[in-house]
């Protein structure tokens, strides 16, 4: 018992500095207006890069590492999550649920071809289904956001089918551990 | 001579400061038969060799519109002009468009069809030989140049450090780019208003989509529309007091009309379907959009008095991105085959459907020029993106190499003068 419950704070203590790594709500400037051109001053990008597999410091498997899986891959032109994913997806979950303040965003992305503002809402789909399957959980939906990017943030902007698979994602970005 | 100098454009370049750094330059890419010839003389120099080479521009604009064949003898049109420099900064340019035309028994007579002469600074030469361009163009074929017209598009830097997303202007031709818009996040979707003094976008600065008008030629800018989910598709009533939009609010993308001078919405589509990419009739009496209400992305129109939608659309599995010619008889698209993405163009009386483009497979965002003669679009050339154009009737299609970046998502403007 006092064994299980170390187990999980040094999961918990993991997961917090995990996230620690992952960058904070964007602190962007306001668009500032320049001579005939207004202009994003800040970098952007921080609070939705790519969620890499952080490291919890424990290679073995587990919670943890499904914990860590927060970039979910689609089939062409579909929005049905894989089974591979779930657990990954059920973990996040669970941390959502454990930890009330924690808030992510749900980042949807297509690959390039194609119309762009179809595009855009076939990611806000992907996006939704990542987000159902939370709530189905017991995630407080004010816990998530989604956005969907289309094909404006491409994975990989190769053109071939391995870029593709690499594009049609939803990436799980923490905004508030 | 007064009504060019005070033609929009030039206001345009006034407020601009930024060095130029995506250039972009034409290429016939495939050729045209039936053609009109003409010749197009250097124009005689008086002083100081000009800026701008106006018989290479005019001859650019006339070949590229693929109606018109560049003759080096003396074809039966010819333009013949002078430049003489008048002091610091100032030109005075003059142009003749001369046809010679057979009075039989081997004799021909020549009538002069156009006779012009302007005062410009060195700034407005390139501006005049597309307003040249036009004028040829118009007394030839009566229809309308597009020569005076922009391009608003979008360019992807991902070269160093994280992607850079611009929103640029640029002369029918490609010259003369300047940005309306520099980004970290995502820029998408410029549709013009119908006046060409704006322009709508949607950009996801602070990690939402938001739609946003600017002002072409100061850069001010309004928020429109930031509503839970997407805000997309901006696309301009042709009265220009509304803007169509697509809103997922309600939970999926649905189509919405926005009136801009009270900000009240009205719902046009209301299902669990993709509904995107709405497009105005030129009467502005409805609006085609697409949907996937079938199975796979196709053309819907939707009367907006009476709500009843019409499926236009029938060849290919998928359709998407639509929007009218200016004489409303016609829509062009992106139509996907086995895999390979083309512009397309759909005759709503007969029902015909053609494919215009044959260039690569992934092509995107068609737009119409505003005489309806060309449809500008975003396709690959050695693996990256460009502009393309291609002639409604298939006879030319130009590609326009971008230098610095990919270059997507175009938009044509209206008439600017």
């Amino acid at each position: 018992m006092q064994l299980k419950n170390l187990f999980r704070d040094l999961v918990m203590i993991g997961s917090i500095l995990a996230l620690s790594a992952c960058s904070a709500p964007g602190h962007k400037g306001q668009g500032q207006e320049g001579a005939g051109g207004a202009y994003d001053a800040n970098g952007g990008v921080q609070a939705s890069g790519v969620g890499q597999g952080s490291n919890f410091g424990d290679q073995a498997g587990g919670p943890q590492q499904s914990l860590a899986k927060r970039t979910y891959y689609f089939d062409y032109d579909k929005s049905q999550i894989r089974d591979e994913d779930k657990s990954a997806i059920s973990s996040n979950a669970n941390y959502l649920m454990a930890h009330t303040d924690a808030k992510v965003i749900l980042e949807g992305h297509t690959d390039p071809r194609g119309s762009r503002e179809y595009n855009v809402a076939l990611g806000e789909r992907r996006a939704n289904a990542v987000a159902e399957f939370m709530k189905e959980k017991g995630v407080n939906p004010d816990q998530i956001r989604v956005v969907s990017y289309g094909a404006q943030r491409l994975a990989a902007p190769g053109r071939t089918e391995s870029d593709y698979q690499l594009d049609r994602r939803v990436v799980l970005v923490y905004s508030q551990k | 001579m007064q009504k060019f100098t005070s033609i929009l454009v030039i206001g345009f370049f006034m407020f601009f400061s930024h060095t130029v750094f995506a250039m972009l330059s034409m290429e016939l890419t495939r050729g045209i038969s039936g053609a009109i010839p003409i010749t197009v003389k250097p124009f005689a120099i008086q002083g100081q060799t000009p800026p701008q080479d106006m018989m290479a521009i005019i001859s650019n604009d006339l070949k590229n519109s693929g109606r018109f064949k560049i003759a080096s003898g003396s074809a039966d049109d010819i333009v013949e002009g002078a430049i003489q420099q008048m002091g610091i900064d100032r030109y005075q340019v003059s142009f003749q468009l001369k046809e010679a035309f057979n009075k039989g028994k081997g004799a021909s007579q020549q009538t002069v069809l156009l006779n012009h002469k302007y005062i410009v600074s060195n700034d407005e030469l390139r501006s005049l030989a597309h307003h040249i361009s036009d004028a040829i163009y118009q007394q030839i074929t009566g229809i309308r140049g597009v020569f005076s017209t922009r391009l608003a598009y979008v360019v992807v830097q991902r070269a160093v450090g994280p992607t850079k997303y611009v929103l640029e202007v640029a002369d029918q031709d490609g010259y003369n780019p300047q940005p309306l818009l520099t980004s970290t996040d995502p820029i998408m979707s410029p549709a013009w208003s119908h006046d060409g003094k704006q322009i709508a976008y949607v950009s996801f600065e602070n990690q939402h989509a938001a739609i946003y008008v600017e002002e072409v030629a100061t850069g001010a800018r309004h928020l429109i529309s930031e509503f839970r989910g997407i805000n997309g598709a901006p696309s301009w009533s042709p009265d220009g007091r509304k803007l169509a939009l697509v809103l997922s609010k309600s939970g999926s993308p649905n189509i919405y009309v926005m009136d801009l001078a009270s900000r009240q919405l009205t719902q046009l589509t209301h299902d669990y379907y993709i509904n995107t990419e709405p497009s105005w009739s030129p009467k502005g009496s409805s609006l085609i959009f697409t949907s996937n209400r079938s199975g796979s992305p196709q053309i819907y129109q939707i009367n907006i008095a009476s709500r009843t939608v019409t499926r236009l659309t029938y060849d290919g599995k998928y359709n998407a991105r639509a929007s009218y010619t200016p004489d409303g008889n016609h829509i062009t698209m992106l139509n996907q085959e086995s895999g390979l993405y083309n512009i397309g163009i759909l005759d709503l009386d007969t029902g015909v459907f053609r494919v215009l483009t044959n260039s690569g497979s992934d092509n995107e965002s068609p737009s119409i020029a505003p005489n309806g003669s060309m449809v500008l679009f975003g396709t690959l050339y050695n693996g990256r993106s460009v502009l393309g154009m291609v002639a409604t009737d298939g006879s030319v299609q130009i590609r326009l190499p971008a230098r610095n970046g990919e270059v997507q998502d175009p938009a044509w403007s209206p008439f600017l003068a």
